[in-house]
């Protein structure tokens, strides 16, 4: 039989996904502990979430310093002991400060668990944060500052976060080089005494688990010498700002100017939203959405286009963003306005739309395929206090929305008039 | 250990296939064996160019992406001074997609003028946001063409500057699809739950039809001992001077490549290496400090890059930097140490293999380099280095004469 080139080999609609449902435990001290036993590889995460992000700080920086200078020394080992032992195990220790939360993750070898948790355990519960590290720490960082506000992708983000939330909202509050100066080892101490205990977190524990693994989570973060029984004071801020529906940051000598446009949208929790997900997918949401297209495939203005739902514990919000020609930063945005109208007055074809959905449930596989995607699909979700049955009903949304209802939803979610619009760079 | 299984089809198309049941996707990994190294000096970022054509529509289909998304597939591609690589990973059961589109685009593509017109301008995007709308982005642009007088190495992926991508013709990329863009010049992995007939069985049918081609012979001009230190100064409107410095270094197909990467751990892996706890933490010369290795087939580079500290001095910087190499040369190093660097390698190596694409890829570029198996020997290659040849290399190697360095001064 003679090849048919021209057609597309049967290919099956994915049926079947298969979500894994961690195993909770609690650990003796109460720490709410996820296990996911997955994978090939004798390695192992663990992930250690504290409500302890930029949202409770009281200071600039202060979220950040504490999260990443956990390392920096302990009662007992010095920053470079810590550097020398997590280096000889072959282990590693990432920080990761996030407007809402203070996340710690160690990758092991599953053979050196008992050392490297040992050390985990150290950083978390006894971090002196020395005077001297955080003097070199700030001095270092304060130079990477200034090098990343030479980028324009920074210098837009930073105002439209501004414009989004207000100068004094935490999701919105510029860091500034004076507050470099101004940070108080004091502080720093202060904000780790109240918020990195033991019933200020979540744990999740991925890759291949046995028993004594769990045994040795348990005797160590389990304890009960971390906790502290005062709740950790809940904040709450007003987003205030009254935008300016156009801003723009001019910078000299630049090729390119860096846009975004946006405005506060629903959050993971709303019941829309994995159906506004599957509508900013195909708005901006792969390779092949519209906005590549255009902006990229027909007009060949940049190397990428995105449209991100942002979904953070307090607030979500839309943000459509590019690197684009300087002197095609007008068009560009006056294009991705076109989309936006597009989507909502043009019924998507049935053609596409399949294309989005197989898309999407593929993704969804590969969302959960391996430990660590698995953890990280997880911790995606925990933070508003979701369940697995999420993804469940992502997949239902993708799997049963109608062209019809893609109009409604962007009809009520995306409005191309209540945009704001941020530009650094040049913009004539 | 990964297990494999390979063969080669009459056209000359090698196959490797690893059995991974742990997932429900697959791994589908395309290398071809052409790169930067392979461009006419006057007519770079040519290997680059064509990536982004191979992904505008072949002879038969209209759209690459397109039927691939409608069966949960993703892709990606990317080109380094010796090759291309492409790969997809997609549900398992929707394999022959894959095979199809692969086959496809290998057997012709659908070129047009309008076409190129708009990647070219897509390509010159990226040459901006990654190279010149960056602070520091030109660094490769200037410290490539320092070091290497002769090699195509003395040019990034990117290309040497915009008109040569401005001024790529149509005949120029058929011309480069028809010298390296063939079966006989190829690599395909496979990594999923699959058995290596049936991926025989569809190799065959998709990829069988397809003929060999003559490919251009590779006649790479080697680049020479360098015989005196070179250096460049530039000024940039950047917050804070930085220097670069590289150093010629073997081939990967030498044993010296091992050592000279275990060399480079031991300077800056993690932070306990030696740059990071004397140049940054203690003396504070630098607000960051790396040392690495390009990890091309032939003779590589070794480069040490570093932003100082506001206050400090070039010539101060330079001096610890050479103090640092020197400690090497002159063999203070413990064993500790280098238990410590072949240790991180393997650890690395192992968290490496947690992903099937991963494997695809490192099976594929390993029979690149003669040997899909020399994955499963890498490890005992990085343990057998020994302190005696740390230091050997590490003289030759730090030589002031083998030196290029860049000099890169903000005009603040």
């Amino acid at each position: 039989m003679k090849l048919n080139r021209k057609q597309q080999p049967e290919f099956k609609n994915i049926e079947n996904i298969n979500i894994p449902v961690p195993e909770k435990i609690n650990l003796d001290n109460g720490i709410e502990t996820y296990i996911i036993n997955a994978g090939t590889q004798e390695i192992i995460k663990i992930d250690i979430i504290f409500n302890a992000g930029s949202w409770y700080q009281e200071k600039p920086l202060i979220a950040t310093i504490v999260n990443e200078m956990l390392i920096e020394g302990t009662k007992s080992l010095t920053s470079q002991q810590i550097a020398e032992k997590l280096d000889y195990y072959g282990a590693f220790i990432h920080p990761n400060p996030t407007k809402d939360f203070g996340n710690i993750t160690l990758y092991t070898l599953k053979k050196y668990l008992p050392e490297t948790i040992k050390i985990l355990n150290d950083i978390i519960k006894h971090p002196i944060f020395p005077e001297y590290e955080l003097k070199t720490f700030l001095s270092k960082r304060k130079q990477q500052f200034q090098i990343e506000l030479e980028k324009v992708t920074n210098i837009a983000r930073r105002e439209f976060n501004e414009q989004l939330f207000g100068e004094n909202h935490p999701y919105g509050k510029k860091t500034e080089l004076k507050d470099y100066d101004l940070v108080n080892r004091k502080d720093v101490i202060q904000f780790h005494k109240r918020l990195y205990h033991s019933e200020n977190c979540k744990i999740i524990m991925s890759g291949k688990i046995d028993d004594s693994d769990i045994k040795l989570l348990n005797q160590y973060l389990g304890n009960k010498d971390w906790s502290i029984k005062t709740e950790a004071k809940s904040l709450n801020f007003g987003i205030t700002s009254q935008p300016k529906m156009e801003s723009f940051v001019e910078k000299e000598n630049v090729t390119q100017s860096a846009i975004r446009l946006g405005g506060i949208i629903i959050n993971k929790d709303h019941p829309d939203y994995h159906k506004l997900n599957v509508v900013n997918t195909i708005l901006g949401g792969y390779f092949g959405s519209r906005l590549m297209k255009t902006i990229r495939e027909e007009k060949g203005y940049t190397y990428g286009i995105s449209s991100v739902l942002v979904s953070l514990k307090h607030a979500g919000y839309l943000v459509i963003l590019s690197e684009v020609g300087a002197n095609v930063a007008k068009n560009a945005i006056t294009d991705v306005i076109t989309e936006i109208k597009k989507l909502r007055e043009e019924q998507v074809s049935q053609k596409e739309l399949d294309l989005v959905k197989n898309y999407m449930l593929g993704d969804m596989l590969r969302s959960f395929d391996g430990p660590f995607e698995i953890s990280a699909s997880f911790i995606n979700i925990m933070d508003l206090g979701l369940d697995t049955n999420y993804y469940d009903k992502a997949i239902e949304a993708i799997r049963t929305i109608t062209p019809d209802e893609i109009i409604l939803i962007a009809n009520k979610y995306l409005q191309e008039d209540t945009l704001i619009k941020t530009i650094a760079g040049k913009y004539n | 250990m990964i297990k494999f299984e390979k063969f080669t089809l009459k056209n000359g198309l090698k196959v490797i296939v690893h059995h991974d049941p742990s997932t429900t996707l697959v791994a589908f990994n395309i290398l071809y064996n052409v790169g930067a190294r392979d461009e006419n000096p006057e007519k770079t970022g040519f290997a680059h160019l064509f990536e982004h054509l191979m992904f505008e529509g072949s002879i038969n289909i209209p759209s690459y992406d397109e039927p691939l998304q409608l069966a949960g597939g993703e892709n990606n591609a990317f080109t380094t001074n010796d090759i291309t690589n492409y790969y997809i990973t997609l549900p398992r059961e929707n394999i022959e997609t894959a095979f199809w589109l692969e086959s496809d685009r290998m057997s012709g593509l659908d070129f047009s003028e309008q076409k190129l017109e708009i990647q070219k301008n897509v390509v010159i995007e990226e040459f901006n946001q990654r190279y010149l709308n960056q602070p520091y982005g030109d660094t490769s642009l200037l410290l490539k063409p320092l070091a290497y007088k002769v090699h195509p190495y003395r040019w990034p992926t990117i290309g040497k500057e915009i008109s040569h991508i401005k001024n790529a013709s149509l005949d120029d990329v058929k011309d480069f699809f028809n010298h390296h863009y063939a079966p006989n010049n190829a690599i395909l992995s496979i990594a999923g739950n699959v058995t290596t007939n049936e991926i025989e069985q569809l190799a065959k049918k998709w990829f069988g039809p397809i003929e060999k081609q003559e490919i251009a012979l590779r006649n790479i001009p080697q680049e020479p001992k360098q015989n005196e230190s070179r250096t460049q100064t530039v000024k940039r409107n950047v917050p804070f001077d930085a220097i670069y410095k590289a150093f010629h270094m073997s081939s990967k197909m030498e044993n010296e490549y091992y050592v000279t990467d275990l060399i480079s751990d031991v300077l800056s892996n993690g932070k306990s290496s030696r740059l990071y706890q004397n140049l940054v933490k203690n003396k504070k010369l630098f607000s960051d400090i790396n040392a690495y290795i390009t990890g091309d087939i032939d003779a590589g580079l070794f480069i040490v890059t570093g932003k100082l500290m506001n206050n400090v001095k070039m010539e101060d910087a330079e001096k610890a930097i050479n103090e640092e190499l020197n400690q090497i040369t002159t063999g203070n190093i413990d064993d500790y140490e280098i238990e410590k660097v072949k240790n991180k390698f393997e650890s690395v190596y192992q968290f490496g293999q947690i992903n099937a694409l991963n494997k695809a890829m490192d099976l594929a570029y390993h029979e690149l380099l003669g040997d899909a198996d020399r994955i499963n020997h890498e490890v005992e290659k990085y343990r057998s280095v020994t302190k005696k040849e740390i230091i050997t290399v590490a003289s030759s190697l730090f030589s002031k004469k083998n030196s290029s360095t860049l000099y890169y001064l903000s005009k603040k």
